[in-house]
């Protein structure tokens, strides 16, 4: 009786491990072999038929990045709303293929090179690569759409000497730039390092003795409240509720005009400040190198019905995102421009890697 | 702590039907999740995000909260039966737990987990609600200074960790910190010791060290002695009997170890995992009987296990006061907070009472939950033992695989735990303790980091560790942990003489 008992414990701690581990990858594994070679008789198909291509079995969303952060809640939210709306009717799954900073997730899609496959990301596609830390930069992808985007923020402790990132970039002009320490999350020649920089070098300050420091554990916002570090440079979402408490002081928020909302819309842009500059965090998605016009016109005509739709205008407001839908022309010329801004800071800095 | 009346309103969350049913399912599910090896929280609470979307957000956010604790509460079943930590905080649990069930104390050993990880859970609980909106000054406190003494002083228990010969520990242990460097350099962006290979530049996760070193390790042992050795002798396996005796034991560490661990789980960063070390280490120190931990011994089980349940709660304490996650899960925690339209933060307390005191007050009734969902079970769980040993050896093989593989859904990292298992299998033939590898890994990338960015703010000024009061005292400590030993036994040798 009791061994009859202990076995089937084992069988139900089974089936508890193939619902939780099997819910993700489900759906890749369902359409892996079979579905490969359905794509490519469909991929002849679509040169005939130019004007409309649909999706052969269902779709993978993939999130270059583990469970819980942005592109993984972009990719979930967006899954959702466009099954949840019915805008797509095929299944579709998101696929976490975390590592590297994106470099796993992107390698996969490349590979795969399979229209059924889209992904999201962000900045980091251009920096990643800049960096020499991934073999496929965004060159090597197709833009689909972008669909949001957030912005950026300088913050301090609440007694700071500085009051706008204007005052801080002029003490740092007079000699004491080695004495200041930003604080980011992620490692220098990453997103918020080279925000950093890219507001200090529009404002005439020298990047070469800009001390950074990088705090993976999301400790900045301790960093500047308990004074190690002076200014913290991260994503506007991060440190709303510590602006609002009074806990840490906003110097400028990245974007071309004040955001919405009590709080927000007390922090002045960096451009009123008169520093010529502004940042946006976007994100988008992407699909594998070899994509026919038809088949990214139906994922961009997909995916601006869903970034019009009321639902999805409740989960932008609900992370504080901001919507910036751009089609795939306009993306493409868009990620030129911001790559060639970043490579140009990366190599004032001495790290640009090609 | 808020007004009374504020408080009241979080019990009316979790007293309420809905609010005890979402408790329920949260525990169960976190319990369930992690008695599974390799699989944790994280994965957990990130699945169940969809399932919440709509949902009333206190009754949303009690259930994730059941969950997570539920989960570290599981988390030390495979720990104390296999050898296969369940999830990383309860690593520390089978330095005596594993050793108690080899002795034929397996349901005991699971009581004490039990009783144990409930204590440390509900007194965390109640400093968490008297404490909360106070103690969010502690966790800002700690500068990267602080954090380079916190872990110098967790380093100073390696030589306590070790049983026999120190020389080896110390080589365990530096081969501990050269695999934490592993992996881009937070600090320079340098990709370091990757070998040309991707998956290696997020560095290795601690989980398939872990599970290699330990549960495939073990399972290569009991391969090899297969007529000597057992994962734990049939006889008494049920037996859940606690002597007078045993709850005293119980009663000393409990008592600590729920303050301690409380207060590391405070800080940002250190978490359920470094409290579970450190209150094993903390109860060898000051215990009478050092000898006895690490052979099956209930002080050795019970400081852990009240440690990372403690510590979980406290983990709340940044989360939800000033919307600082310190650790993996409560990152994705705060990712569930978000979903529902709640921003945790310094002004949650004040915006939505319901939730901020709903989700204290409902872990009361989840701790009670746990404790008496698991203690009926413990015979039955711990019959799993008897399954014959064949099957027994290839589910843990099966399971540490699964797991590893759901964290990053890599065959990569497979290699690598198989790889770590025969590392873990010739350390043990070889008599090189693996406890100082874990514990280096753990402390050293944080060393590490917090080293570096105190000597970039400082201008390379070594001065700062010692101008800080938190970092002096720390520094102070760890000067003591490491000489008191080594005069305790200049003193032995005298006596001798």
């Amino acid at each position: 009786m009791r061994k009859v008992l202990a076995s089937s414990l084992f069988a139900l701690m089974l089936i508890v491990l193939a619902a939780c581990g099997g819910g993700d990858s489900e759906s890749a594994e369902g359409n892996g072999s079979d579905e490969s070679s359905e794509s490519s008789g469909d991929n002849g198909e679509s040169s005939s038929e130019e004007s409309s291509w649909t999706p052969a079995g269902s779709i993978e969303v993939v999130a270059p990045a583990g469970a819980g952060g942005g592109w993984d809640t972009t990719a979930r939210m967006t899954a959702q709303t466009l099954t949840e709306e019915g805008i797509i009717e095929q299944d579709m799954g998101v696929v976490n293929k975390p590592g590297a900073g994106g470099a796993v997730g992107w390698s996969y899609i490349a590979n795969q090179n399979d229209p059924h496959n889209i992904f999201v990301s962000s900045s980091p596609l251009l920096l990643v690569p800049l960096n020499g830390q991934s073999e496929h930069t965004y060159e090597d992808f197709t833009p689909i759409a972008n669909v949001i985007a957030d912005y950026g923020a300088f913050v301090t402790g609440p007694d700071a000497e500085w009051d706008t990132l204007d005052e801080l970039f002029q003490d740092m002009k007079d000699g004491n730039a080695s004495e200041i320490t930003v604080v980011g999350t992620s490692a220098p020649g990453s997103m918020d390092h080279i925000q950093f920089i890219r507001f200090a070098r529009a404002a005439g300050v020298d990047v070469s003795n800009i001390s950074y420091v990088s705090d993976p554990d999301a400790g900045g916002v301790t960093q500047v409240m308990n004074g190690s570090a002076d200014v913290f440079s991260t994503g506007i979402g991060d440190v709303t509720e510590q602006i609002r408490s009074g806990d840490v002081k906003p110097l400028a928020v990245t974007s071309e005009e004040r955001l919405d909302g009590d709080t927000l819309g007390e922090i002045p842009t960096a451009k009123e400040q008169g520093i010529d500059e502004t940042f946006v965090n976007w994100r988008g998605f992407f699909g594998p190198p070899d994509m026919t016009d038809a088949q990214v016109a139906y994922y961009e005509n997909k995916l601006k019905e869903m970034s019009d739709s009321e639902a999805f205008a409740d989960i932008r407001e609900n992370y504080a995102w901001d919507e910036m839908y751009m089609d795939s022309e306009e993306y493409q010329t868009f990620l030129e421009e911001e790559n060639q801004v970043f490579k140009d800071i990366l190599s004032d800095l001495d790290m640009l890697e090609e | 702590m808020g007004s009374l009346e504020e408080i009241l309103t979080g019990f009316q969350v979790a007293i309420s039907l809905e609010g005890i049913m979402f408790v329920l399912l949260g525990v169960f599910v976190g319990t369930f999740i992690g008695m599974l090896p390799g699989l944790g929280p994280i994965t957990a609470i990130a699945i169940m995000i969809p399932i919440t979307y709509g949902m009333d957000p206190a009754l949303a956010l009690v259930m994730m909260a059941g969950v997570y604790y539920g989960a570290v509460f599981g988390g030390s079943t495979s720990s104390i039966l296999l050898n296969a930590p369940g999830i990383s905080g309860t690593v520390a649990s089978s330095f005596d737990g594993y050793p108690m069930a080899q002795n034929g104390q397996a349901g005991k050993a699971l009581a004490i987990a039990a009783i144990s990880s409930f204590i440390g859970g509900t007194i965390s609980v109640v400093l968490l609600m008297a404490f909360a909106p106070m103690l969010s000054s502690v966790a800002v406190s700690f500068g990267p200074p602080a954090y380079f003494a916190l872990m110098l002083l967790g380093l100073t228990a390696i030589a306590s960790l070790s049983e026999g010969s120190t020389l080896k520990a110390l080589i365990s242990a530096v081969v501990g910190f050269m695999v934490a460097t592993i992996g881009i350099d937070p600090q320079t962006g340098t990709a370091r010791f990757d070998f040309g290979v991707p998956r290696l530049l997020d560095g290795i996760d601690f989980l398939v060290i872990a599970l290699g070193l330990f549960a495939i390790s073990e399972v290569g042992y009991l391969v090899i002695n297969r007529f000597k050795a057992s994962f734990a002798s049939a006889k008494e396996l049920g037996s859940l009997k606690l002597s007078k005796q045993d709850l005293k034991d119980i009663s000393g560490p409990a008592g600590r170890q729920s303050i301690l661990g409380f207060i590391l789980g405070i800080l940002p960063g250190a978490g359920a995992t470094i409290a579970s070390f450190i209150g094993y280490i903390s109860e060898k120190r000051i215990s009478k009987n050092p000898e006895k931990f690490g052979k099956g011994y209930i002080k050795g089980l019970a400081g852990p296990e009240t440690a990372n349940n403690a510590a979980t709660s406290g983990s709340f304490v940044p989360l939800l006061s000033l919307g600082i996650p310190g650790s993996g899960t409560t990152a994705v925690m705060l990712g569930a907070f978000l979903v529902l339209g709640i921003q945790p933060g310094p002004m949650l307390m004040g915006d939505h009472p319901d939730v901020f005191w709903g989700v204290i007050a409902s872990m009361y009734i989840g701790n009670i939950f746990l404790l008496v969902l698991n203690l009926p079970l413990i015979p039955y769980i711990a019959r799993v033992l008897t399954t014959p040993r064949p099957l027994l050896i290839s589910l843990v093989m099966m399971f540490s695989l699964i797991g590893v593989y759901s964290i990053s859904f890599s065959t990569f990292d497979l290699y690598l735990l198989l790889g770590f298992g025969v590392l873990g299998f010739l350390m043990r033939m070889f008599a090189f303790p693996a406890p100082p590898f874990i514990l280096a890994f753990i402390l050293g990338g944080m060393m590490e980091q917090s080293f570096r960015q105190a000597m970039t703010s400082s201008q390379g000024n070594l001065s700062v560790f010692f101008t800080n009061n938190i970092s002096l005292a720390l520094i102070i400590l760890s000067v003591l942990s490491f000489a008191f030993p080594i005069i305790q036994s200049m003193r032995q040798k005298k006596k001798q003489a």
